[in-house]
């Protein structure tokens, strides 16, 4: 079976700038998959060349086993995407919006179900020059959604949504993506992400650096953090520092640990040391550290393979 | 395809300013016929009907800003890139538009023809008949439409260059300020040019010759021997440039970055 999205040593240049470079990866389908990375990494560039919104250099893009170019998509029929922000005209209501961009059989019935979906009703019908930039953000994604495609491309959608509205959407794409719907999203809030996808792709100046599942990322980095909270801080990092415990350098007292025995030995410690422990919390190898730990060691082996070059 | 032309003019009706430039219009229409009513002498009540009531001219300026932001406003509000990347092809998005276009000048001049027809049956039902001779074997009536259908082609000469420069600059106050210069330059420039075609014949088949059209409908014989040319031959080249604009900002449309 073919994949729903497989991108082929994508190139893609702005003037002589050079920012995707040589990008390949396969899309699974049903599944949920991050794309993480710095700013200015070419997230966004990457999602709008797969939307045949940038000519590209070299390389090859294909939705469901079609070839997708600036000219000819009829393949983005099968697409729904939000990039950046959500194009909105003021004049038109939420209503208006998602009427114009459905497409396909049953629009009136899908239009219903997504404005249900994502709780938009006390606002639809008014005309979106009045919308806060939450309300701007959900239409935007219900316009993404309406025709309830194959795959959905996301580019920061949490931008701006409030807790409820963000749960909302956690839980439509997760029933979606169980009734086999992709989703390709991109976001910089990790704790949303790591809730979300199971699938990564990690890209940094334009490359992707790894495709993992989240799975597999987080065991890689098996890293585990406990976290303190005592009655003195300082003398609780003094301890530490002495009795050879490796700490993070978070302005929060944090111990790495490295067996099963961390645990005790530092309650311990600090229990026959007179501190009060107010609370303690283990984080399991969370998706920020193992990002940038990622990122990290990628530019370090870019860094070596350009000075052996020369 | 339809769909498309559909969906460009369902977002015109919701804009305010398609209502309220077709209540300022008929407000002007009204306003001329009034004065034509009361002081004839001025405003001669056969060619002003000629002139649809002065509504020719507030068509191309509302028409050339028309054009100029169905592309813009797309780059202004953000939504270029949601039309685009849907199943239609560019080329599919940008006819749609020239069609939505095209169907707005309709409008504007059978609801201008009309109210004109409407106001000259209220006001100069005894004093006027639509079909008095008007000179050259017309009626004011056809003479009036034959009018119409010259400043409807090389109103779309204008918009065809308004659409290129739309596409070029993603700016609407760049492409109606061209728009609008264009439509003055040849009342401007008639005399720079008689003296240019006198000198070469071929330099009668610049553009701004093409917008001439129109006036040489309404002064039957006078711009012929003036820029030696034809109707025929006027309407040729009106049809020919806009091709040529639409065609430009086709290719530019289709090649760009969103
Ligand atoms: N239209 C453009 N013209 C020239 N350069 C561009 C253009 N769009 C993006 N770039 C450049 O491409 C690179 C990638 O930008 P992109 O917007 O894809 O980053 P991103 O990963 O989405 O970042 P962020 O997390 O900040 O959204 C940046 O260096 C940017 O300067
Ligand atoms: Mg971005």
């Amino acid at each position: 079976m073919s994949s729903i999205l497989s991108v082929q040593n994508l190139n893609k240049s702005f003037g002589n700038k050079h920012v995707l470079h040589d990008v390949s990866f396969d899309l699974k389908k049903g599944h949920i998959v991050g794309l993480v990375g710095p700013n200015g990494a070419g997230k966004s560039t990457l999602m709008k060349t797969m939307l045949g919104l940038f000519n590209y250099d070299s390389g090859s893009i294909q939705i469901a086993g079609e070839t997708v170019t600036p000219q000819k998509h009829d393949a983005l029929s099968k697409v729904g995407a939000l990039i950046e922000y959500p194009g909105i005209y003021p004049f038109l209501t939420g209503w208006d919006h998602l009427q114009l961009f459905a497409d396909g059989d049953h629009q009136l019935i899908h239009i219903q179900k997504i404005i249900q979906q994502l709780n938009m009703d006390s606002y639809i019908k008014r005309k979106a020059k009045g919308y806060s930039l939450g309300m701007k953000q959900k239409l935007g994604i219900a316009l993404a959604l309406v025709n309830f495609p194959e795959l959905v491309i996301l580019d920061e959608p949490m931008n701006g949504l409030d807790p409820q509205a963000t749960k909302d959407l956690r839980d439509l794409i997760i029933t979606e993506s169980q009734r086999g719907t992709t989703f390709l999203i991109s976001s910089h809030i990790l704790s949303e992400l790591q809730r979300l996808a199971q699938d990564l792709l990690i890209i940094d100046e334009g490359s992707i650096v790894q495709q993992t599942t989240m799975h597999e990322l987080l065991a890689s980095q098996g890293k585990q953090t406990i976290m303190l909270m005592t009655s003195d801080d300082n003398k609780t990092r003094q301890l530490l520092k002495k009795a050879k415990f490796t700490t993070t350098p978070d302005p929060r007292v944090e111990v790495v640990a490295k067996s099963d025995d961390t645990m005790p030995q530092v309650l311990r410690l600090l229990v026959e040391n007179g501190i009060d422990i107010l609370d303690v919390t283990r984080l399991e190898g969370n998706l920020e550290s193992s990002l940038l730990e990622v990122l990290k060691q990628s530019r370090i082996k870019k860094k070596l393979a350009e000075e052996q070059a020369e | 395809m339809w769909t498309l032309v559909r969906q460009e003019s369902f977002k015109l009706t919701r804009k305010l300013s398609t209502w309220i430039s077709t209540g300022c219009l008929v407000g002007v229409e009204i306003l001329f016929a009034f004065l034509s009513r009361v002081y004839p002498q001025t405003f001669v009540p056969a060619s002003m009907f000629e002139s649809l009531y002065f509504a020719r001219p507030i068509i191309n300026f509302y028409m050339i800003a028309a054009t100029a932001t169905i592309i813009t406003m797309e780059f202004q509000y953000g939504t270029m890139k949601q039309v685009l990347y849907r199943r239609y092809s560019r080329g599919q998005i940008l006819v749609s538009k020239w069609l939505a276009i095209l169907l707005y000048t309709l409008y504007w001049y059978v609801m201008s023809t009309g109210i004109a027809l409407l106001l000259k049956a209220m006001l100069f039902h005894h004093s006027l008949s639509i079909h008095q001779s008007a000179g050259d074997g017309m009626s004011v009536f056809t003479r009036g439409l034959s009018i119409s259908a010259a400043s409807f082609v090389s109103l779309w000469l204008l918009l065809s260059v308004v659409f290129l420069l739309a596409n070029l600059f993603r700016n609407s106050a760049a492409a109606v300020s061209v728009g609008i210069i264009g439509y003055f330059a040849s009342y401007i420039v008639t005399q720079l040019l008689t003296i240019l075609i006198q000198k070469w014949d071929w330099a009668k088949w610049n553009p701004v010759t093409m917008t001439l059209y129109p006036s040489m409908m309404s002064r039957p014989g006078y711009y012929q021997s003036l820029l030696s040319m034809q109707a025929w031959q006027m309407l040729l080249g009106n049809l020919i440039y806009i091709a040529i604009f639409l065609g430009i900002g086709y290719y530019v449309f289709n090649r760009r970055n969103v």
